[in-house]
């Protein structure tokens, strides 16, 4: 079963087209990745497909519906952990996790997300508190308290230190367990190479290449996923 | 509407943690209280001055709530990126500012019925003669106001810019409407001017409403029309 269907997508600011023409397409209960340079158009493309902005061309199916007419019953099925969004300092996490879910009609157990995220021994403390590591845990409960069959993940670990990475990846592989569809963007090809089923890079608007993580270092003709990441986008870093 | 319960009261959590907020809205106008019921004389005309300042004071923190700690509060959550990130559940636009007023309309209510227990209770003030007046007056304050508040913090882009136009919008209406001065004490050039002022509408009623006489029924439209063309234009100006 097909939850993501882009076709053609075009995307512009102004002068500025960071979504020239993109096709992809991700299926049920895999783990998605899309990589690519900076400014090569990945946070638009998820931005466009979560409803958080409206496209100027090309068509776009998520979990049935156009995210342009039906964003409010889109909203409901799918949760979304973005780039530099944040919390107010002084929110707790259980009062944030308990806040978001009542913002949905059908939301999950916010007791039992927060209990299997490991964040209740941190339920009573504020956000401005929480390290790195567990802001992204707390980020990515709300985005699954919402009971979403689609997540959005834009650069999840940016910025983590390797041993947060590591277990932010074991909560991810939990997501695929429970049957939930995961779309992340990110930088790192030892990433995408754990988690993702397939990828796409994407650079100068365009999808550079599509496959498993082995058949894109095989298309790179390289050793590894990290050179053939390199030896694709050569000639499109903007 | 499980969801907006939820997030008022979250939000007026998260104000009274806020030492500031806490502070100017229930700490401050209490002791301005004390400090003009020091000075205990009958106002210009004979009434006993808690029976009109407590009222003033009343309009003093609703204006500081919802022009001040309101617009503070939503602008910060657009810069800090906090709307952003509502933007991505079901949350609407107007889940927001329902939740927003509501939470700050609740600390307006908080530091009225601090004002109202000390007056009641230290200074002999008494009960509203006109209790559905009062009730009307201070709810249609606190929509108008409000609404303004709403409006700041659509506007202006960050929470410091919206606590600067908030109190500058905030302390020179608050002396000209007669918020902080007895209307009586005022000069005729200088109630003129306050009477042009959104605040003023809510001092009368409210005072009127207080002493027993009837509210105007104009005052309470120009409320009215104040929430209802700021409200509409916060919506349409309100940005993530």
């Amino acid at each position: 079963m097909t939850v993501i269907e882009i076709e053609g997508l075009r995307k512009s600011y102004g002068s500025k087209t960071p979504v020239e023409d993109v096709s992809l397409s991700v299926e049920k209960g895999e783990i998605f990745g899309i990589a690519g340079p900076n400014g090569a158009g990945k946070t638009t493309v998820v931005e466009c497909a979560s409803g958080l902005r409206d496209r100027d061309g090309g068509t776009l199916r998520v979990l049935g519906l156009d995210p342009r007419t039906d964003r409010r019953k889109l909203l409901q099925r799918i949760g979304a952990q973005l780039q530099e969004a944040a919390l107010p300092d002084s929110i707790k996490v259980g009062e944030a996790l308990a806040m978001y879910a009542s913002l949905y009609d059908k939301p999950a157990d916010w007791r039992a997300v927060m209990e299997e995220w490991g964040l209740s021994d941190k339920r009573r403390a504020r956000f401005a508190s929480l390290s790195g590591g567990w802001k992204q845990r707390l980020f990515i409960a709300l985005a699954l308290v919402g009971d979403p069959e689609l997540v959005f993940l834009d650069e999840l670990t940016t910025g983590l230190d390797p041993s947060a990475r590591r277990t932010t990846w074991g909560l991810i592989r939990k997501l695929r367990e429970r049957g939930v569809t995961v779309v992340m963007v990110t930088h790192f090809m030892d990433e995408a190479e754990a988690l993702c089923d397939r990828m796409a890079i994407i650079g100068q608007g365009r999808v550079l290449a599509l496959g498993t993580p082995r058949e894109l270092t095989e298309q790179g003709r390289s050793d590894s996923l990290d050179e053939a990441y390199f030896a694709l986008t050569e000639g499109a870093v903007a | 509407m499980k969801g907006i319960t939820n997030v008022t009261a979250v939000e007026l959590k998260l104000i009274m943690r806020d030492p500031m907020s806490a502070f100017f809205a229930l700490a401050f106008p209490a002791i301005m209280l004390w400090v003009k019921m020091r000075n205990d004389r009958p106002l210009p005309g004979g009434l006993p001055a808690i029976d009109g300042t407590v009222p003033m004071l009343i309009v003093f923190v609703i204006g500081l709530a919802a022009l001040t700690i309101l617009p503070a509060t939503l602008a910060g959550y657009r810069e800090r990126r906090v709307l952003k990130r509502l933007r991505a559940t079901p949350a609407t636009p107007t889940l927001i500012f329902s939740s927003q007023w509501a939470a700050h309309t609740l600390l307006a209510v908080i530091g009225t019925a601090l004002l109202v227990g000390i007056g009641l209770a230290v200074y002999g003030l008494r009960t509203p003669g006109n209790l559905g007046g009062v009730l009307l007056a201070w709810l249609l304050g606190a929509l108008s106001l409000g609404a303004i508040g709403l409006l700041i913090g659509a506007l202006v882009p960050g929470g410091r810019t919206a606590t600067v136009v908030g109190l500058s919008l905030f302390f020179p209406m608050a002396f000209l409407s007669g918020a902080i001065i007895p209307r009586e004490t005022m000069g005729g050039s200088m109630r003129a001017i306050g009477d042009l002022t959104p605040m003023a509408p809510a001092v009368q009623a409210l005072r009127d409403g207080w002493v027993g006489n009837p509210v105007s029924p104009l005052t309470l439209g120009i409320m009215v029309a104040i929430c209802l063309v700021a409200g509409g234009v916060a919506v349409k100006a309100f940005r993530w």
